[in-house]
């Protein structure tokens, strides 16, 4: 009574698709094929929408959104997470105006904002690495402290920032291309250096892919990612100021509802959620996709509460891929 | 005899990547029989395990429960046909009770509000029954397991293995983490199994339980069936050379080791809390160090504990190159010269999704940095050097390590160390999971290394591994050296200075 097996798999679609996913160039080719299929779906329907103007627009409107996922990318990768970099945004703006208020000069406020950030950025290090807690609890955390004392400051009003000398920083164009946008561009190219190219790259990437045996080799894996904490803090900062300085007014939980979009956009860009792998080109793209589906359905005169809808059901797919690659790989 | 076996697993074949672990392998089990599976590291004994319970799927064999072909796909599948797996680590939910323990897999129900519940006092009732069967029906099935003593635990497991009418039992080192009192207790359970008719299979390094318990013993070697043995007709001697096997000498270098040199490493009087005491060796530079010790030997501590990985409070004097050295990081071993290469290599080892290049360079970047910028060259130049030297197998530097074999991606590991100012290599079971053919190069080449000026430190719970390589030995057992030995020392003698092998 023997039992006949047979192991063969004929190569399946299903197959050919998770080997697809397993190849390391996969997610970015994806996403450039998905943006520009976004594109020309968006061109045909809108006649408002394939121009200079309006794919500047984008940019300008995705700016410090992208900055923010640019620096949550190698974090996400070396194995952390920040929930508190949009609040930290919020804070930032605020503290701007209150400081000038004083009077202040502008540009010690933003210092002193950026280094209040620095610091909220160790802590959430220190937190996480040297307490071993659970980054999403940590910045949960934070995220919830630091929003909770920028409405304490303002009593929860919009305050206004319309100073001289500073709105260009979100308003001006450098060579017809706006300030907020070369800046994010600079700040993506900047981590692709580091992240590809420097010593301090490759620890990100062996901190996130293996803490132990990173650990074991002697690399400094907390500190990796300590640092890696106050850049995405910085960059909140940063995005701050920029929408500040964009909207003329600063509101305490301004950029508090683009977490979503951040964290949506480093996953979406191919980053995972288990840490060890992901580029920041597949976070740019991720980010011009979800800014070209809000700019496109707006024209369209889709409800911005569907835009909600939208940017879910896109985090959601991409949480599924990231999970399916896993299983391709092999994990 | 005629009578249908409760277990018959015949012809099984598996392989990994194209490296066979298991090739045409037998396993029979009559009702109520004891069968103790032997076997050193790597033998294919956990791989047998894993296709008995629907872990792994076989590649080739049939395998057969009373008579009935059976094809496990998954392990749910293999419960079902009453094939229960007591693994090494108790896996008890602490929070629960024994009772809602004992019947996790199968919980009484009953009705009322309309929905069905929980029938608790079913629970106790039929959890105090299964006890009973064991010679426990003394226990409390109402307090949460947590509170339980470890042999406790094991007896709460068996319970629960036996709830849903086990036919087979498979314990795996099921005494690792019990006193001797305690193991004549699992012993006793044991007995009474078998009068119920339950087939047992039995897995342990100890040989004095073997002989203890078992009926039979099967014995695997490199994946193949190397001996069958009626229990009270054999002895531990032969048991032994069917482990150990006679074709083991052409695995190690032949040529004479160089002459040692200065001293590297002087450890006296070494000691972790709780893990190690008075441990006192040396090591010359062009000399391999061999330390064997069973699992809980503190063979898994004292290589890590000497390079900086250990943060438990040390105790003793350690002096490399002469000079004091109290590592607390694995970054002060590494800057005093010292290279570490961990036993779990997927754990602890490899960082899979970077390329055997960048792999190579890690432990050492700061050297292949020129500026700011790590010079991809420098690194490239570096890893190929060492992937033609240790006769990696790779398409090249560039390649994922993931994707490479365990005795590839072991090289890798070793060749991390492979550069300027490292003089000493401490190697944590450094052929764990490494086919044959990369042994005996990994083997050669360390050879070669101490030729090079390097001192080696091997620590390893495989005797056959210590006894070849060494040029001096030591054996562990509960914390402390119990033997030393020169070059040539034989597994067996080896094996029989661990104390347990001694009383027995």
């Amino acid at each position: 009574m023997a039992t006949t097996e047979t192991t063969v798999v004929a190569p399946s679609l299903k197959r050919r698709f998770m080997e697809l996913l397993a190849k390391p160039w996969s997610g970015v080719a994806m996403l450039l094929v998905f943006y520009l299929i976004l594109i020309a779906v968006f061109s045909i329907l809108s006649p408002f929408f394939f121009n200079t103007r309006n794919m500047l627009q984008i940019g300008l409107n995705v700016a410090y959104i992208g900055l923010m996922a640019a620096a949550g990318t190698p974090l996400i990768i070396a194995g952390g997470l920040d929930l508190s970099v949009a609040a930290i945004a919020g804070l930032t703006g605020v503290m701007i105006s209150l400081l000038v208020g004083l009077g202040v000069p502008v540009w010690v406020a933003v210092g002193l904002a950026l280094a209040l950030a620095a610091a909220i950025g160790v802590a959430n290090g220190l937190f996480t690495t040297r307490l071993k807690l659970n980054p999403l609890i940590t910045t949960l955390g934070m995220m919830s402290i630091v929003s909770g004392i920028a409405l304490v400051l303002t009593g929860g009003l919009t305050r206004p920032l319309m100073i001289p000398g500073f709105n260009w920083i979100g308003s001006e164009r450098l060579f017809s291309i706006p300030i907020p946008l070369i800046i994010m561009v600079v700040t993506f190219f900047a981590l692709w250096l580091v992240m590809t190219k420097t010593k301090f790259g490759r620890f990100i990437y062996a901190a996130g892919g293996n803490a132990e045996a990173s650990r074991l080799i002697g690399i400094p894996v907390e500190r990796t990612v300590i640092v890696l904490y106050v850049i995405s803090a910085l960059a909140g900062a940063v995005a701050g100021t920029i929408l500040g300085a964009m909207l003329g007014a600063a509101g305490p939980n301004a950029a508090g509802s683009q977490l979503l979009t951040v964290i949506a956009a480093i996953i979406l860009g191919g980053t995972s959620l288990n840490g060890g792998r992901g580029s920041v080109w597949g976070t740019l793209l991720a980010v011009l996709i979800l800014g070209t589906l809000n700019n496109g359905l707006t024209l369209l005169n889709v409800s911005s509460f569907w835009q909600d809808v939208t940017r879910g059901v896109v985090l959601m797919l991409a949480v599924s891929l990231d999970q399916l690659r896993n299983r391709a790989l092999g994990e | 005899m005629s009578s249908i076996p409760r277990l018959s697993m015949r012809g099984i074949g598996k392989s990994f990547g194209g490296v066979p672990v298991l090739s045409n392998v037998e396993l029979t089990l009559e009702a109520g029989e004891v069968v103790a599976l032997l076997g050193s590291n790597g033998a294919g004994k956990s791989t047998l395990v894993k296709i008995l319970t629907g872990l792994y799927s076989r590649d080739a064999g049939t395998v057969e429960v009373d008579g009935e072909a059976v094809l496990f796909g998954k392990p749910a599948d293999a419960i079902a046909a009453g094939v229960k797996l007591l693994p090494q680590e108790i896996s008890v939910m602490p929070d629960l009770s024994v009772g809602e323990n004992i019947l996790l897999g199968d919980l009484p129900m009953k009705p009322g509000f309309g929905f069905k519940q929980v029938d608790y006092k079913t629970i106790h009732i039929r959890a105090t029954e299964l006890l009973a069967q064991l010679g426990f029906e003394a226990l409390d099935t109402h307090q949460d397991v947590k509170r339980l003593s470890v042999a406790e635990q094991r007896i709460v497991e068996i319970a629960r293995a036996i709830a849903g009418q086990a036919r087979i039992l498979i314990m795996d080192e099921p005494t690792a983490a019990l006193t001797e009192q305690e193991a004549e207790l699992l012993f006793a359970i044991i007995r009474r199994l078998k009068q119920q008719k339950v087939s047992v299979v039995y897995i342990s390094h100890y040989m004095s339980e073997v002989f203890e318990i078992s009926d039979r013993i099967v014995v695997l070697r490199d994946g193949r069936n190397a001996g069958d043995f009626v229990t009270r007709d054999t002895n531990k001697a032969e048991v032994l050379a069917a482990m150990l096997g006679a074709t083991a000498g052409d695995l190690y270098p032949t040529e004479p080791p160089p002459p040692p040199g200065t001293d590297v490493l002087k450890v006296e009087g070494f000691g972790v809390r709780g893990k190690l005491a008075d441990v006192s060796f040396t090591v010359r530079s062009g000399e391999i160090l061999g330390i064997f010790g069973l699992v809980g030997s503190g063979v898994e501590v004292l290589g890590r504990a000497l390079y900086g990985a250990v943060h438990s409070e040390r105790s003793g004097q350690v002096t490399l190159d002469g000079r004091p050295y109290r590592p607390s990081t694995p970054q002060h071993g590494k800057e005093a010269g010292i290279g570490f290469v961990a036993a779990e290599r997927k754990k602890e080892g490899i960082i899979a999704d970077l390329t055997v290049r960048e792999n190579i360079a890690l432990p050492f970047q700061n050297r292949f940095t020129r500026g700011l910028f790590v010079s991809t060259e420098a690194e490239t130049g570096h890893a190929q050097n060492w992937i033609r030297y240790l006769g990696i197998r790779t398409r090249g530097p560039e390649q994922k390590l993931r994707t490479l074999s365990g005795g590839n991606q072991q090289k890798v590991c070793l060749a991390r160390w492979l550069v300027e100012g490292v003089k000493l290599l401490i190697l944590e079971e450094p052929t764990r999971g490494v086919d044959i053919g990369a042994r005996r190069e990994i083997y050669g080449k360390l050879r070669e290394l101490t030729a090079k000026g390097f001192a080696v430190v091997i620590l390893s719970s495989d005797v056959e591994e210590v006894a070849g390589i060494s040029d001096r030995s030591l054996v562990l057992d509960r914390g402390r050296v119990v033997e030393q030995f020169p070059r040539g020392v034989t597994p067996a003698a080896l094996m029989a200075a661990t104390a347990e092998t001694q009383t027995a």
